[in-house]
């Protein structure tokens, strides 16, 4: 793993009953970078940012997350750690204001914040991810667009260093995602490095410093966005998943 | 919040005072709902906050009620063993809790009947509790005024630490627990660690009530403090009155206390008091969830927006 | 070797009863993902309704089931109908609020039994309640063995009908998929009312042939609903085969603790109760977890 990685992945596997979610993915993520993860539908994305930050347990292989090994270690201790993820399909509290959603993260994250500074924090964080407007509203209500940042602003609350964002782009409009790539850029230009799983390339391309890409728990590429999308299996993969 | 500390302050001297001019039948019922009312707000701490539903409370009033028996009878000063009782009736809730609580839901509900059920089967089998014929307090430990004292002020503390942890990021974490476990897991909340401690902290303070409840009647047999319809209305009196608030199971064990004066004058009443539990659970599900103070608070909105509502413009 | 035998036989025997009475709850369970807390009421009110048309008609025990299947099939459908149906349906495990609900069904149930037939203790006897036949060597008596016959051939039924009839193709999608089993044409409103119909008449019928057995009163059934959790815990729930064989094993555990350890009788019966705590705790993932499995397993099974 090189010097300046913050993130390193090797020989990653995940079994779900007989079905190879990942099979052995290695990879590793510099401090500060913009690193997407793209492949069709059911390549182990979301697999993969489960047994990085330990939702769920690998089979075996080896996570390091600034030098430490981190693979069998409960999800809570590695957003402790500083290692944090957002869900794809988003999982709110419903019953609570969005203001308290943020708050659980900026009180029991690695930042664990504690009264006005909690408070100030959590201001902070609302106003970046443009939910102040809607600060006192239960979660239960928000739209999908604001269900999405609030995955974000809630990760971000915790402190992290590394930020594993689960298409949060997904279901938005042309010009939520134009906001959504401005956003993510500002998280990295605070000093935290981010992970992001795309479905859609376009996307991906225009924001990301470097990409991995999979196919059935496989890496089949990995590096600057404009050469991995002309890697003869990358586009294999993809018009395969078309030709379906 | 002061205002609520100051309104808390109140009603702890109003009661403290109240043996001065009321008549004992009435502090016999102010007794018996303060009981209710920390079965009550217990239990919702863990059922109602975190919504881990627990079936098998009763186990941590017949810990507290034998400890203090058992240690009574050992020339203890009754009230001496008031943090013993508490300090075993939480070490059980963690023994018990560390491989129920990696269930989720009702998964973690129906463990807690195969747990209830055998306590009570060991408690009638073992020899210390004195099985059927039951155990009696050494003589002259009884005292009602005290015994009604402590019971009172336990009453208002617990009120007061459950609205307390509600406000802390202790509560917060609670309830992250219960909308989404795994989500709270995700941004770094110990659920596990939650769960044991609130699990521990609502059995020592059910024990501190099973041993005044002790110390009060005197007597105890495993069908005293295993008695069903006790161990029911703990589950019943936070659901009915509103889960998860603080309001709600003081609401609930209002209700209850009352239930409970009705059904011993009556006994026409006292042998349906199932159809009445039960039918009260089926309407709570079916009608409203967040039972009493879910309704009280519907209606108020409803009331409040039929008031406010714009009046529609002429022009 | 003459003791082994003793257990295996006395095991089947009280396996086929069990089996009967935990596939009531797996097949609620299956198509609406609902744990049935009110099966333990059923089980004692199937007791009471054999215990009555015995004594007041001295219809026999097992003929009874013949009116009780059909009206607690219909009792079921209607606690669908009336309630079930009103809650919430959960996408992931069941609710809180479906388990509370039924918890309160129970307690209703458990009271009109004290209305009606009072708290005294109640008990069947019949001709042949005290006759017994040998067995492989093993004396046992005449009601067991009816039990595990009718069980056996219930069992047998139910398999016929899962496996041959639109109703049991059609719960048997829903158990697996319920979107697309709803995509395919499925009516899952109706399946799941069936369900809760056939599931409710499993669980009378069990109480009935229980009430042959042993005494009883409006408390009677909550150990056995603990052991029908246990089983189907053990178990997985999508096959019959599944569930016997659960039952088998907790049969086999509790008359080998029986036979061979002099524990009180009424350890043995927290014996299911730790059992059940054990295998939920090696299930983390409660049911759910256990189905799944089961359901790989089947259809790897259908694949071979």
């Amino acid at each position: 793993m090189p010097a300046d990685a913050i993130l390193g992945v090797e020989g990653l596997i995940k079994r779900y009953e007989g079905l190879l979610a990942l099979s052995g993915v290695t990879f590793s993520v510099a401090r500060g970078e913009i690193f997407g993860v793209i492949g069709p539908n059911g390549a182990g994305k979301t697999t993969l940012f489960s047994c990085l930050v330990g939702s769920v347990q690998p089979n075996s292989g080896i996570v390091r997350f600034r030098g430490e090994r981190i693979e069998r270690l409960p999800n809570h201790a590695i957003v402790a750690r500083g290692l944090v993820r957002t869900h794809q399909i988003v999982r709110p509290f419903r019953d609570m204001t969005v203001r308290e959603n943020v708050s659980v993260g900026a009180h029991f994250g690695r930042a664990r914040l504690r009264g006005a500074e909690a408070g100030r924090r959590v201001g902070e964080i609302l106003e970046k991810t443009g939910l102040v407007r809607k600060a006192e509203v239960l979660a239960g209500t928000l739209t999908i667009g604001e269900l999405k940042r609030l995955e974000i602003a809630r990760a971000l609350a915790t402190g992290p260093e590394v930020l594993c964002l689960d298409e949060v782009m997904g279901g938005l409009n042309p010009s939520e995602i134009v906001d959504a790539m401005k956003l993510i850029r500002s998280i990295r230009e605070s000093g935290v490095t981010v992970l992001m799983i795309e479905h859609h390339v376009h996307a991906v391309v225009g924001v990301s410093d470097r990409i991995l890409v999979l196919n059935f728990g496989l890496k089949i590429a990995e590096g600057k966005p404009m050469e991995v999308v002309r890697h003869p299996e990358v586009i294999s993969a993809y018009l395969g998943e078309e030709a379906v | 919040m002061k205002t609520r500390g100051v309104f808390a302050a109140a009603a702890l001297v109003l009661l403290l005072a109240a043996p001065r001019f009321l008549e004992r039948g009435t502090l016999n019922d102010i007794w018996n709902v303060a009981f209710a009312v920390i079965l009550a707000s217990a239990w919702n701490l863990l059922g109602g906050f975190a919504g881990q539903v627990s079936i098998g409370y009763s186990a941590f009033i017949g810990i507290g009620a034998y400890t203090t028996v058992l240690l009574s009878l050992a020339g203890w000063h009754p009230y001496a063993t008031l943090p013993v009782s508490a300090f075993l009736s939480a070490a059980f809730s963690v023994i018990v809790g560390l491989p129920t609580f990696r269930l989720r839901g009702p998964y973690f509900t129906i463990a807690t009947i195969g747990v209830s059920e055998a306590v009570r089967v060991v408690a009638a089998g073992v020899a210390f509790t004195g099985g059927s014929s039951g155990l009696r307090m050494p003589a002259g430990s009884f005292d009602f005024q005290r015994d009604y004292s402590a019971m009172v002020v336990l009453a208002v503390l617990v009120v007061a630490l459950a609205a307390w942890i509600q406000a802390s990021p202790f509560g917060q974490a609670l309830r992250a627990i219960r909308q989404d476990i795994d989500a709270a897991e995700a941004v770094g909340v110990h659920s596990t660690k939650y769960k044991v401690l609130v699990h521990a902290l609502s059995a020592a303070l059910v024990a501190l009530a099973g041993s005044l409840f002790a110390i009060n009647f005197q007597y105890i047999s495993p069908n005293s403090v295993f008695d069903f319809r006790l161990s029911l209305s703990i589950v019943l009196m936070p659901i009915v009155g509103g889960l998860g608030t603080v309001a709600g199971p003081v609401l609930g064990a209002l209700l209850f206390g009352y239930l409970q004066i009705k059904l011993l004058s009556s006994p026409a009443l006292r042998d349906s008091y199932l159809f009445l539990y039960g039918g009260m659970l089926i309407a709570v599900m079916l009608f409203e969830p967040r039972g009493l103070l879910g309704l009280y608070r519907r209606v108020r909105g409803r009331i409040t927006r039929s008031f406010s509502r714009p009046v529609p413009d002429a022009g | 070797m003459n003791e082994i035998i003793t257990v295996l036989v006395n095991s089947l025997l009280a396996a086929g009863l069990y089996a009967t009475m935990s596939y009531g709850l797996a097949v609620i369970y299956g198509v609406m993902r609902i744990i049935n807390l009110a099966h333990a009421g059923i089980l004692m009110l199937g007791a009471y309704a054999t215990l009555t048309l015995n004594s007041r008609l001295g219809m026999d025990p097992f003929l009874s089931l013949v009116v009780v299947i059909p009206v607690f099939f219909g009792f079921g459908v209607l606690l669908y109908l009336t309630m079930i149906r009103r809650l919430p349906r959960s996408s992931g495990g069941p609710s809180i609020e479906s388990l509370l609900l039924l918890f309160g069904v129970w307690l209703v149930l458990q009271n009109l039994a004290y209305a009606i037939w009072t708290g005294d203790t109640q008990s069947i006897l019949t001709r042949y309640t005290m006759k017994s036949v040998v067995l492989l060597g093993v004396r046992v008596g005449i009601p067991t063995v009816a039990v595990f016959s009718v069980s056996a051939l219930s069992l047998v039924v139910l398999q016929l009908v899962l496996r041959r009839t639109y109703l049991g193709r059609a719960i048997r999608a829903v158990t697996q998929n319920r979107d697309a089993a709803m995509i395919a044409g499925v009516n899952a409103d109706r399946i799941s009312a069936a369900a809760f119909g056939i599931g409710t008449a499993f669980a009378a019928s069990a109480g009935s042939m229980l009430a042959t057995m042993y005494a009883f009163t409006p408390d009677f059934g909550r150990s056995f609903l603990l052991k029908s959790f246990c089983i189907i815990v053990l178990a997985g729930m999508e096959s019959v085969a599944g569930v016997a064989a659960g039952a088998f094993v907790l049969a086999l555990l509790e008359n080998f603790v029986g036979g061979y350890t002099t524990l009180p009788t009424s350890f043995q019966d927290a014996l299911s109760f730790t059992l059940l705590v054990l295998a939920l705790v090696a299930f983390p993932q409660g049911l759910v977890g256990a189905f799944s499995r089961a359901t790989q397993r089947w259809r790897r099974l259908g694949r071979a």
